[in-house]
């Protein structure tokens, strides 16, 4: 892709999406590849599980390429974008609400996961500890640590990402850390307060 | 005040400054004496910080290519747009000529499918360009009809545009136009037809207008310079030579979106 994408990659956001709402028919996959392993991120802890995420993900990318022109540009793309996210993942969960939210996936997904990451035993451990306890919040006091907490979106931002006062997200935030605090005590005798880098996700969207 | 204890809650609220003035008083008076409140206070702020530390599981390999190609399926579905198997090929573009390059060849019929253009020998990937469309476009109001692959040229403009829409992948470069369009406008003879969607009504009204009535040696939509843009190269009076303009997705039968404009003659 490097050969086309040298210059796409300097094209920003707003551009990309009306240069697709155009016609251009490369547009909206440079904006998509782009932006995928943060939505992916954000699908990936909002649900839980590998393959709802990854069918959230699609459905999200199949929404966003056919409101494209309806994007009004009074917020970031990449905000526009997440709410499409956070929004399949809600669809998904509404539609398997019988099934109480899954502590985590099979354990053979996460053996395949775990060789990647920096540390597996104990980042592996983490991962699966913090799915599990997000799993017993309700969908929108985990949707709003996922994007505050997890992905470092501002408060204001995230209030943007779900389209609810700055105020609710606050409130959603400090329900679920109350809730997550017991549940994942353990974790800060095992780690120390050692200030790990290379935080997943972090920083602003834009 | 209170000499309870302050559980998780009230902690998180104070935290996020949620709590009304005579609250957030009591319970940072509270914490001042109570050790047992900063610990349980720390364990909220090392909440956050486990959150944020705690390693996203990797996007299964196949998700990408996946999304991709529900992409150019709905692509599909509104126009006549480039397949996942061209767009694999881009990548390849350095290696592309008039042999490997695979036209999305639309049918006035409603018949919608890829064809290769010349021999095929150069490069094994090149037989991967057929993928099965479901649904048909709409017809054209002008729609030609009876069009097929390889029919003999004809210049009668009433039967609506007749020339190859290319995606060959290749990104064009200034030094080399030249040359990379000569290889595929030897190559021709194919007279085909563009039908269905915006997309393509757009470009049809974008051929026209630089056409002038000209039937195009090639219709690439491709890029230029790394760029988008749809490259149309028109016979010229003398024999053998090209009359080559770049154009830019804006391009439509209002406006010409130019960004480059050569004539090449052999």
């Amino acid at each position: 892709m490097a050969s086309v994408s040298m210059s796409v990659d300097e094209v920003p956001d707003k551009e990309l999406l009306a240069r697709h709402v155009k016609g251009d028919p490369h547009a909206f996959s440079a904006l998509v590849n782009r932006h995928r392993d943060r939505m992916w991120a954000v699908a990936m802890r909002t649900l839980g599980d590998p393959e709802e995420a990854a069918d959230a993900l699609q459905d999200a990318c199949l929404s966003a390429f056919r409101a494209a022109a309806r994007f009004r540009g009074d917020a970031a793309v990449t905000t526009w974008l997440h709410r499409i996210v956070v929004n399949a993942c809600l669809d998904r969960v509404r539609r398997k609400s019988v099934r109480p939210a899954t502590p985590m996936g099979d354990d053979a997904t996460f053996d395949a996961v775990a060789p990647k990451m920096p540390d597996p035993t104990d980042a592996h451990g983490v991962s699966l500890d913090v799915q599990s306890a997000l799993a017993q919040l309700p969908f929108e006091q985990r949707a709003a640590l996922v994007l505050v907490d997890m992905m470092g979106y501002s408060v204001d931002d995230a209030a943007q990402v779900m389209q609810v006062p700055p105020g609710t997200i606050k409130s959603r935030c400090a329900r679920g850390r109350a809730r997550l605090a017991p549940l994942l005590a353990h974790h800060r005798n095992r780690q120390g307060r050692k200030n790990v880098g290379g935080v997943e996700g972090g920083g602003m969207p834009r | 005040m209170n000499p309870a204890h302050l559980d998780y809650e009230t902690l998180a609220d104070l935290a996020e400054g949620l709590l009304d003035d005579d609250q957030a008083a009591s319970a940072t008076a509270h914490l001042d004496t109570c050790a047992e409140c900063r610990e349980r206070s720390e364990e909220l702020s090392d909440v956050s910080r486990i959150l944020a530390e705690a390693p996203v599981p990797a996007m299964p390999a196949d998700l990408a290519s996946r999304i991709d190609s529900a992409l150019a399926a709905e692509s599909m579905h509104n126009a006549a747009v480039v397949s996942l198997e061209q767009r694999r090929r881009r990548r390849h573009w350095q290696i592309l000529s008039a042999a490997a390059a695979a036209a999305v060849v639309i049918g006035g019929g409603g018949t919608v499918g890829y064809q290769l253009l010349g021999g095929s020998s150069e490069g094994g990937h090149t037989t991967a360009a057929s993928t099965p469309v479901q649904d048909a476009p709409d017809r054209r109001p002008h729609s030609p009809g009876q069009n097929t692959p390889g029919a003999a040229p004809s210049p009668n403009a009433t039967q609506g545009p007749r020339y190859t829409v290319l995606r060959s992948g290749t990104d064009y470069r200034a030094g080399t136009l030249a040359r990379q369009i000569t290889g595929l406008a030897g190559d021709g003879g194919r007279q085909l037809t563009l039908s269905g969607g915006d997309t393509a009504d757009k470009l049809a009204g974008c051929v026209d207008r630089i056409a002038q009535g000209k039937i195009p040696k090639v219709v690439d939509v491709a890029s230029y310079e790394g760029s988008p843009a749809t490259v149309i190269a028109l016979p010229t009076e003398r024999s053998g030579g090209l009359d080559v303009w770049v154009v830019g997705p804006g391009c439509s039968s209002s406006h010409t979106d130019l960004i480059k404009h050569e004539k090449i003659e052999r």
